[in-house]
């Protein structure tokens, strides 16, 4: 019995730190290939691993999405090796400084942060919406005042709610902003009727609208118009244009239209 | 998504959970008695400085610390780190975070050992290391063991702070599939995933202190 349990340790023990010995390894081997055939480049994507249609966990436990297949094409294009990193959403910045991601392509939004990364061309057509319970009765964006609004903690939504030249005097009609961690509990929360309504891009509203079936609705009137882009680090131009090039030769070849119809957010995304 | 397959990529999550677990005990518990065999030793500087160790590991969040090991050579030090640290970064925060209660529950109990022991020890010609570990510690890990299993239960839970630092333990991969999946099922299979866990955890250490009733 004794032995058994620690057998049983032992495994677990090693079986965590197994892949790091692995990852080691194989690091080596391409070190190697490095010196005597053509150079392989890992390229490290950070996103946030809840946020379909553009990056989340498929049906198998691998990682997909719109954004994450955009960026495998991306790196067959340069015979790159892609790593894909889930984040923590607001440790976004402190992953990408620190080198631990290559850039964040996430369903980023280029609007009220133009200065602070080096941005790739837009790629998506994205606005941020508001959805309500069905019976609620609220129809525009007026209908919103003296209620409870949710909105993610550090998305874009928020920046635009909290901005002067944005949505602040719709924001401030509002009872109160409240920012959640993850949209499942801003839904059960719509559900529940401790929120009013919750804040949010298009493509993430349209998916959970489609997910959840009855009881929601997006209102009609959008908060505003903005773009998607690929976040890197500030100054790291030579990256950012060795992915643009793979990108606009994407959407030349039909691949980037091909994906944009699989994840059903033709509508919205940048062809030309 | 089907339940099993839920089942099972949550399941290689919790291997990963569990390995946090394991190692942080596995580490934790020996250094947290040398840290306090040492403050128990009353060396002017040593005992400051072990002072403010424990006081700064408990009076700020585990999540804080995992954020300040990961980031901090970058930021302090300009170090450019590879991705393998994420799991050294997780047991270096955690190791140094339990170590540090762990040695109060150590120090509790090694303080109520009654001085009549220790002289007793002396007379029977005991040398000093002899009489703590032949003596002081087995009672010693016999009183705090209650105390221990309390903190060790709160470390399961703990673990899934560790994706503060993009450590992809059980939980997280429970709020990716309710994302993807926008229902609320695998929170509850995570909930069953601790307490499974810990139910056994705390039966394990019942059964220890069976074990050690050997005087009653």
């Amino acid at each position: 019995m004794k032995k058994i349990w620690a057998l049983l340790l032992a495994a677990i023990l090693a079986f965590s730190f197994a892949g790091c010995g692995t990852e080691k390894e194989t690091k080596q081997d391409t070190d190697d290939n490095t010196k005597n055939e053509t150079e392989t480049t890992e390229f490290k994507v950070g996103f946030d691993a809840e946020y379909p249609p553009y990056g989340y966990m498929d049906d198998d436990g691998s990682y997909t999405g719109f954004d994450l297949e955009l960026a495998a094409a991306v790196c067959d294009y340069w015979d790159w090796e892609i790593k894909y990193v889930p984040i923590d959403w607001d440790s976004k910045d402190n992953e990408l400084s620190s080198g631990m991601i290559d850039c964040i392509w996430s369903g980023f939004t280029i609007n009220g942060r133009e200065d602070d990364y080096t941005w790739s061309d837009p790629y998506v057509e994205n606005s941020q919406v508001v959805v309500v319970a069905e019976d609620s009765g609220i129809d525009d964006l007026s209908g919103l005042a003296d209620k409870v609004v949710a909105v993610q903690a550090d998305s874009a939504a928020l920046s635009l709610l909290q901005d002067e030249e944005g949505q602040k005097e719709l924001a401030d009609t509002f009872k109160e902003l409240r920012e959640f961690g993850d949209y499942n509990t801003a839904f059960a929360e719509l559900l529940a009727g401790t929120v009013d309504a919750v804040a949010m891009d298009i493509g993430v509203a349209k998916y959970q609208l489609q997910s959840r079936g009855e009881g929601y609705k997006m209102l009609d009137e959008y908060l505003n118009e903005e773009q998607y882009g690929i976040g890197f680090r500030k100054g790291d131009t030579e990256l950012r244009d060795s992915v643009q090039e793979a990108i606009d030769s994407l959407k030349k070849d039909g691949t980037f239209d091909q994906l944009a119809e699989k994840y059903d957010i033709a509508d919205l995304v940048i062809s030309e | 998504m089907s339940f099993m397959t839920m089942l099972q990529v949550m399941g290689n999550g919790m291997l990963k959970s569990i390995g946090i677990f394991l190692w942080t005990l596995l580490l934790s518990l020996p250094l947290g008695l040398v840290i306090a065999v040492i403050r128990q030793k009353k060396l002017p500087v040593i005992t400051q400085i072990i002072k403010i160790y424990i006081s700064l590991m408990r009076g700020t969040p585990l999540m804080l610390q995992l954020l300040v090991v990961f980031f901090g050579p970058f930021y302090l030090f300009k170090i450019r780190l590879s991705d393998g640290y994420r799991f050294i970064a997780v047991l270096i925060a955690f190791v140094l975070n339990y170590a540090a209660y762990f040695a109060e529950i150590y120090r509790s109990g090694i303080e109520s050992m009654p001085i009549g022991q220790y002289e007793a020890a002396t007379v029977l010609g005991y040398s000093k290391s002899q009489t703590f570990l032949k003596i002081i510690l087995p009672q010693v890990i016999k009183r705090i063991f209650p105390a221990l299993t309390n903190e060790v239960i709160t470390l399961v839970k703990d673990t899934s702070l560790a994706f503060s630092i993009a450590y992809v333990e059980m939980f997280t991969v429970a709020k990716q599939i309710a994302a993807k999946e926008t229902t609320m099922l695998p929170f509850v299979i995570a909930g069953v995933f601790y307490y499974v866990f810990n139910f056994l955890v705390a039966f394990l250490s019942e059964w220890i202190e069976k074990k050690m009733n050997y005087y009653r």
